[in-house]
């Protein structure tokens, strides 16, 4: 994982980029963080985009994993993933949003993070945009940079690997490097 | 040295009205009678009856408690007269549920301190002490434990000790304070001043006697054994054993039903799940204070619910771990019954709990925290009202290479910090998985793709800018879900990163997904 995309316990994380920027896999890496040390973590996936091979490739305890499925409906995420934030003991609750980031009023926003701050739960939010406004205390951006492809002759076969670039959008405290560039195995 | 058996008597008085003020409470403090509506009286006055005399329905008390009986309200009164005696009384009608629950409450309780109760009747159980003053001390310790056990469950006892039953039952019938003991061999003397009534012998009996001029057990006692045999036969003697204090009948052991079930019996038809939701609490905290009084946990529920209609709906209310917290039973019954309502307005409830004995662990000092089984099971079943149960849980590959192969398995992290078995080729921990995720579409989504010779050209009219392929899979050709696929990946024009994959059997391009 990152340095620059490191979900802070207690506080809101955003993960923003379009598709193919590497969001998705900063998110595998960070619930693969937190279940390799035994922790529990949930994911609020909206558009039912998860895949368990990818989570299983990159090392994800599946069962330590809360998966939630919504069927598209962003009301429904918002408010399971409240709850998730309100139990106390989960390590990790990520809420993934997909393309269609919906409005989130600043009292909502505001609501979250100190249910977020009571239980100490980091909440990682991904999307195609920023959702909880000054509400996060990290915000990162994703980019692709490069693509590279394998295969044993002229013409490639499959795809080897992309190189990510993070860039911080905001950040409550001082972080260091602003900017980190992953390489990412298919 | 000679063993004294001692028993102890736990007497709940005015037992219907402690049953209703056990279930509400408020009553306590206030004068209460219980009535019975269901007495007919002929409406005929003075006169003989006529002949097709119409009978009239009369409310009847039938049990008062102490802050009614203050004020002259006693059992067998009309609820007119009980009323004209006491205008601030407040009555219910006696409701049969109430009063089994309470006195199996009530033998539980005693069943928490020996092992070996008798079941008196209503509001009235027997214990053998013999042996627990080495487990809980002299007989006051005894009382005392019996007292707070019986208290613990909504009822207050009297409780009398003495070497028989029957000397322990007037002991705390006539003590002084909540726990009286007899010392033994003083059970003769002890008894001597008790009035007669307080035995309730038969009417008859107990008009021949008063006819004699006897008035105390004492009195009684002191009569000649032989000619009571001749004059009252074995009534006569069975009294005189009383009055003795001498138990002649054996002790018959009571042991608990298989389940315990509490119940409310409802004077109105409820037809909200909210207001269902209060009746439920109610019911379900008798029932959880009667099991931690045992030290027992639920491991599972059954709600029954009356139904107006004369039905039952019946609901197996399963818990994620054994629990005697009311509150997240409430929420898991509650959300059960709002994905099962029952068809019609409900009259009674009734629950049932499968009780187990827990013991109490400690989790590992470098064990990582997780989330209490109370607030998950009940987060986790918020979330299943709310997404569904089917969308809910921790996913599990299968034993396939047929594309996104899961199954979904309820959510229950191990409590041992040992990694799951790693896939080969896989890289365990996310530090240095660094693995690329793949954005699914679900269903995978059927797409038009242009092709020159088998390389996939434009998507959609999105032009491909690269793509790296073939690459076939195939099984299951052995069995009738045979699939054949290759895929491709793919960059659009717009950036997009994705893989296409071609149905072999079908021809046809579906979108699996995009790498992100």
């Amino acid at each position: 994982m990152d340095a620059t995309v490191a979900p802070i316990r207690g506080e809101i994380t955003e993960i923003v980029g379009g598709l193919s920027s590497g969001r998705t896999s900063h998110l595998l890496a960070c619930l693969g963080e937190v279940v390799a040390r035994g922790e529990t973590a949930a994911l609020v996936d909206t558009e039912e985009i998860f895949d368990p091979a990818s989570a299983a490739e990159a090392g994800i305890d599946l069962r330590r994993l809360l998966w939630i499925r919504c069927a598209g409906n962003r009301d429904v995420a918002l408010r399971a993933a409240d709850m998730l934030v309100r139990c106390p003991g989960f390590a990790l609750v990520a809420l993934d949003l997909g393309e269609r980031v919906p409005r989130l009023p600043t009292t909502a926003a505001f609501r979250l993070k100190f249910a977020v701050r009571r239980t100490d739960v980091a909440l990682l939010i991904v999307g195609r945009r920023r959702l909880t406004g000054s509400s996060a205390a990290l915000a990162v951006e994703t980019l692709r940079e490069g693509i590279e492809w394998a295969g044993p002759g002229p013409a490639p076969t499959r795809l080897a690997r992309v190189r990510t670039t993070t860039r911080i959008l905001r950040a409550r405290q001082a972080a260091s490097p602003r900017q980190a560039s992953s390489w990412w195995s298919a | 040295m000679e063993r004294v058996s001692r028993f102890a008597c736990v007497l709940v008085e005015h037992f219907d009205a402690a049953a209703i003020e056990r279930c509400e409470p408020a009553l306590r403090e206030r004068p209460l009678a219980v009535v019975n509506p269901q007495v007919d009286r002929l409406d005929v006055g003075r006169h003989a009856a006529p002949r097709g005399a119409q009978t009239t329905s009369v409310m009847t008390t039938i049990e008062a408690n102490a802050a009614a009986r203050e004020h002259g309200v006693r059992p067998g009164m009309t609820e007119t007269e009980a009323r004209a005696r006491c205008p601030m009384l407040s009555t219910r009608p006696r409701v049969e549920e109430y009063a089994a629950s309470a006195h199996h409450a009530l033998l539980e309780a005693a069943l928490a301190v020996s092992p070996r109760i008798e079941d008196g009747g209503a509001g009235l159980a027997y214990v053998d002490t013999a042996g627990l003053e080495r487990l809980i001390g002299d007989p006051a310790a005894i009382g005392r434990r019996l007292v707070h056990q019986v208290r613990a469950i909504g009822l207050i006892p009297r409780v009398g000790l003495a070497a028989s039953r029957t000397a322990a039952r007037m002991a705390a019938v006539n003590g002084p304070g909540p726990v009286t003991i007899v010392p033994p061999g003083r059970e003769r003397a002890t008894l001597a001043k008790i009035p007669l009534t307080t035995l309730a012998l038969a009417p008859d009996l107990a008009a021949t006697l008063g006819r004699w001029g006897v008035r105390t057990l004492g009195e009684l006692a002191a009569l000649p054994r032989e000619g009571l045999a001749a004059r009252l036969g074995p009534p006569g003697l069975r009294a005189h054993d009383l009055a003795l204090g001498v138990d002649r009948d054996p002790f018959r052991p009571w042991t608990p039903p298989p389940f315990w079930e509490e119940a409310q019996g409802l004077d109105w038809e409820i037809d909200s799940l909210g207001i269902l939701a209060g009746v439920l609490e109610t019911v379900l905290e008798r029932l959880c204070r009667r099991l931690a009084a045992v030290s027992l946990v639920a491991d599972s529920l059954e709600v029954r619910l009356g139904l107006a209609s004369g039905g039952h709906h019946a609901r197996d209310v399963a818990l994620a771990y054994p629990m005697s917290e009311v509150k997240p039973m409430l929420t898991l019954a509650v959300l059960d019954l709002e994905a099962h309502p029952p068809p019609a307005a409900v009259t009674r409830v009734a629950i049932s709990a499968h009780p187990i004995r827990t013991q109490a662990g400690q989790g590992g000092l470098w064990q990582p925290p997780a989330p209490a089984p109370r607030d998950l099971v009940t987060v986790l079943a918020r979330l299943a009202a709310l997404v569904g149960a089917d969308n809910l849980g921790s996913p599990v590959l299968l034993d396939s290479h047929r594309a996104d192969a899961f199954a979904m398995l309820a959510f229950s992290p191990p409590s041992d910090h040992h990694a799951a078995p790693v896939r080969s080729g896989t890289s365990a921990g996310g530090a240095s998985g660094r693995r690329l995720a793949l954005r699914r579409t679900r269903p995978a989504r059927r797409v038009e793709v242009e092709t020159i010779g088998e390389r996939p050209v434009r998507v959609e009219a999105r032009l491909v800018v690269a793509s790296a392929g073939p690459w076939r899979a195939s099984g299951e050709w052995w069995d009738l879900q045979a699939w054949a696929r290759e895929e491709w990946d793919v960059v659009l024009g717009d950036g997009a990163l994705c893989r296409l994959a071609r149905d072999r059997l079908a021809g046809h391009w579906y979108l699996d997904g995009f790498y992100d």
